[in-house]
């Protein structure tokens, strides 16, 4: 067969070398891209907002309030519950595309390895489906919990119909549901909420880092579009910091990201959760920055059904929910001895499907909060609630939309259905029960915080009418508002406070010092003090008095007048000089 | 047998076994199977998302993986691609290196096959999935370096192997005929052996390339940010962006094509190299 040529014909030497050439050309083009992007931060994602996007936060969420459907609540102030529409969801159409139940009528539902999953575990004895659960008409049917940890196979399998309930933090479902939206049948539908994250997360640090802000030009390792990156995004932005300003070291998981912090000395922190946020904080030259146990209602764990499912099965659906209402009844039971019992009969089902060693769930079980009725009434149903689904949802779409993440809007209200828990309002076992999430704040006057632990300082300008504090009150001239975007600010601060729910929160008042030169006296001075501490008191009037969620206690005020100009470099600069400054006094430092 | 075979025309391929058709014919055939192919995944995702025969939640539809290319070059595709093969070129090329020169020395010397023999049975035993855990460890902190050497050890061992097996089988004639035209037995090892072997050694490393692109796929699952094919899959997987689905499909498209496209230009080289081997 052979064609005799024992040497290589000449087309062949022509084409090595246009090959040699072509390699070479390659390289030198490769090293003159690669020096410009170096230049560039070196980023090879494409992903991250480089330099020169400066994100502010507050603007992003001006700017999207109209697009947004965020309930507008002015003029509300007098009204303590504003009620959210318990069911606002498109119609789905076309034949269900889920595995068919069967006999015995078997859901299968999905969740994680997470302390927020006691309360099914415990409703259903255990992952397997052996219990046998009512639905709201009565009839029979059976949960199997199926543990897939990684959201991606979660959301494929779900999108194939192999499951019909997935498991999801709310910050994870603007992601989720882009690629959930593919299909309207496949579109989550949220019931209710599981629990809030209470500890579980957190960011460990170098002892050297005292402030968010200190993480600039730091190293930050974490697991991309999770929990951790929301949580980092959301302190970030909230100090100030601009993403662009961190190196973001992307790993698989939290766990990962654990490990490489651990080993890599450059690497300044690490958002990741318990247990390993909790060995690492311990161990010499770290420490934990910020967890949930402050950023109490930052991240919260809800299940959710395929929508097509949800409409076929809404019966199932309110015994699931009643499933998990009554088991978080039995887990937090006033009787001491009955509720630990119950956990660790809990934390046993938990090590069983989790594979752990005994008794290591019920060591976790702290990390969460399980929600009872009211707290989901709270969330589902209060539009006046600064931590609710809608908004809780709504932050988390901007800060990944400003990081460049998504960029298809998908409306809360077409995935939250407060049917169930408006449902349910009629039942005294339920309706009976109380927010017992708010943290008691006992009251505590400015001197006595140590401001000095602030771990964050956020800084939002207010534009007050001359000599007034009420930052809501109206321009005895013009008769308008002196700060149009006095509103959103105040939602603004209100989230923040919300979201670090167990944070003393200082409001602080600057004033600018443009009649500093006048030299007007002591007089004048103290009087200029006495505004600024009037007006930081006007902003926390202002906030209790539109959320009526918030505790007044949660808040200290204070006053500097002009004595702390914004930036020392500048100190004339009066438009930045004329300012609030919230700092976010961690319960870690308390 | 009633007629003379001599007389008798060859039957037409279709009716020969293992007859090939025609070079044109081979080629129209392939592409109508690809054609089939799309027709009937085009046909499975037309339609409205709920009319689908397979909803575009399991499976998208070919115009819209095709369409997702410009999505994938917007995300610096081509440095994916120069990442991964930067990986792979330095990593195949350090083990060629060590595992030709090992090969060849074992294949030659018996005594050092003996020693050899358990630290290879060993490295092609492991599934190569437990040991990255070990190479980050061993190679920490420097994760461009880690990616590498798991490369470098992934296919150490299947290079030693096979060019053992390179020499091992050129014919003993030809290093008798050397003997007696008075050859030493390094001369042998570089005059006879290895150049005979060559071509062999060079299959052999072909198929070590399709080895290390889908090691590499793993190993650049983390430390994202370095990029490399394994993360833009990885990442856009994750990204849960509407049509993160047709990128991952187009993806494989790409590797599979930037697999094809290795394997053909080593085996041109090879062809070019040695021509007088036409089972190449």
């Amino acid at each position: 067969m052979s064609n005799g040529g024992s040497k290589p014909k000449p087309t062949f030497f022509v084409v090595v070398g246009v090959v040699i050439v072509a390699l070479l050309g390659l390289a030198f083009w490769r090293c003159s891209v690669k020096t410009d992007t170096d230049g560039d931060g070196g980023k090879t994602g494409g992903k991250t907002a480089g330099k020169g996007d400066e994100i502010d936060i507050t603007k992003i969420k001006q700017d999207a309030m109209g697009d947004l459907a965020v309930e507008k609540v002015e003029n509300l102030t007098a009204k303590e519950f504003k009620e959210v529409p318990a069911v606002r969801l498109p119609e789905v159409t076309g034949a269900s595309s889920y595995q068919a139940l069967g006999a015995k009528r078997k859901v299968r539902m999905a969740i994680n390895v997470w302390a927020g999953w006691a309360p099914v575990l415990f409703a259903n004895e255990g992952g397997a489906a052996k219990k046998v659960w009512k639905d709201a008409s009565g009839k029979d049917f059976v949960l199997e919990l199926v543990l897939i940890d990684d959201p991606t196979t979660m959301a494929d399998k779900l999108a194939a119909g192999e499951i019909h309930i997935g498991w999801a933090t709310v910050d994870m479902l603007p992601l989720l549901v882009q690629r959930l939206s593919r299909d309207p049948r496949t579109m989550p539908r949220v019931f209710h909420q599981v629990d809030w994250s209470n500890g579980g997360d957190g960011i460990v640090v170098r002892s050297d880092i005292a402030e968010v802000s200190d993480l600039r030009g730091k190293e930050v390792a974490l697991a991309q579009n999770s929990p951790s990156h929301y949580f980092l995004l959301n302190v970030l932005l909230n100090a100030g910091v601009q993403p662009s300003e961190v190196k973001m070291r992307f790993y698989g998981d939290a766990f990962q990201a654990a490990q490489a912090f651990n080993q890599t000395p450059s690497i300044s922190a690490a958002v990741t959760w318990a247990p390993d946020l909790y060995k690492l904080a311990d161990a010499k030259g770290n420490k934990k920055l910020i967890s949930t146990e402050t950023a109490n209602k930052l991240i919260g764990d809800v299940w959710f059904a395929r929508a097509d499912f949800a409409r076929d099965n809404m019966d199932i659906l309110e015994g699931l929910t009643r499933g998990f209402l009554d088991a978080q009844m039995a887990l937090t039971d006033p009787d001491a001895a009955k509720s630990q019992a119950n956990k660790t009969t809990a934390g046993g089902y938990m090590d069983e499907l989790f594979g752990f060693p005994k008794g290591e769930s019920f060591g976790m079980l702290g990390d969460a909060h399980w929600t009872n009725y009211a707290e989901n009434r709270d969330f589902f149903l209060n539009a006046n609630n600064p931590a609710n689904f809608e908004r809780t949802y709504n932050t988390a779409y901007l800060l990944y939309r400003a990081a460049r993440i998504v960029d298809t809007k998908i409306d809360p209200a077409d995935i939250a259905d407060g049917s169930i828990i408006k449902k349910l309002e009629s039942e005294p076992k339920y309706a009976s029960q109380k927010n017992e999430y708010d943290y008691k704040f006992t009251p505590v006057a400015g001197v006595d915080i140590n401001v000095e632990s602030s771990v964050m300082t956020k800084r939002v300008v207010i534009e007050f009418c001359p000599n007034k504090s009420d930052p809501m009150q109206m321009d005895d001239k013009s008769g308008q508002s002196c700060d149009p975007n006095a509103d959103t600010t105040i939602e603004e601060i209100a989230k923040l406070a919300a979201q670090y729910g167990r944070a003393h929160i200082q409001i602080e008042g600057h004033a600018d010092s443009s009649m500093k030169t006048e030299a007007k006296g002591a007089a004048f001075e103290a009087g200029v003090r006495k505004l600024s501490q009037d007006r930081a008191a006007g902003v926390k009037q202002a906030l209790v008095n539109k959320f009526k969620t918030l505790s007044p206690d949660q808040f200290v005020t204070a006053g500097f007048g002009w004595d702390r100009p914004a930036d020392a470099g500048d100190p004339d600069n009066q438009r930045k000089n004329r300012r609030v400054e919230v700092k976010v006094i961690p319960v870690e430092a308390q | 047998m009633t007629q003379p075979a001599a007389q008798q025309k060859p039957p037409p391929w279709w009716r020969t076994l293992r007859a090939d058709p025609p070079a044109h014919l081979r080629i129209a055939i392939g592409a109508a199977m690809v054609g089939v192919i799309v027709f009937v995944w085009w046909f499975l995702t037309r339609g409205e998302a709920t009319e689908a025969i397979i909803s575009p939640g399991r499976l998208p539809a070919p115009g819209g993986v095709f369409a997702s290319t410009g999505k994938l070059v917007e995300n610096d595709l081509e440095t994916h691609i120069w990442a991964t093969m930067k990986r792979i070129l330095t990593g195949v090329s350090i083990a060629a290196v060590v595992g030709v020169t090992m090969g060849v020395l074992a294949s030659s010397y018996r005594v050092i096959a003996a020693a050899m023999t358990p630290i290879v049975v060993f490295f092609r035993s492991i599934p190569m999935g437990a040991l990255f855990p070990l190479v980050l460890l061993f190679a920490a902190g420097n994760a461009e370096r880690q990616k590498t050497v798991f490369v470098v050890l992934a296919v150490i061992p299947f290079i030693f192997s096979d060019t053992f097996a390179s020499i091992s089988s050129v014919p003993q004639r030809y290093i008798e005929t050397a003997q007696t035209l008075g050859a030493s037995r390094q001369q042998i090892i570089r005059k006879v052996l290895f150049p005979i072997a060559l071509p062999d050694i060079i299959t052999g490393l072909r198929f070590q390339f399709g080895l290390a692109l889908g090691y590499i796929m793993l190993v650049e699952t983390n430390e994202l940010q370095q990029g490399g094919l394994g993360a833009l899959l990885w990442t856009t997987q994750r990204s849960y962006a509407v049509d993160s689905m047709e990128r991952v499909y187009m993806l494989l498209f790409v590797i599979t094509a930037l697999a094809f496209a290795l394997d053909h230009l080593i085996r041109f080289f090879q062809r070019g190299f040695f021509p007088y081997r036409s089972d190449l």
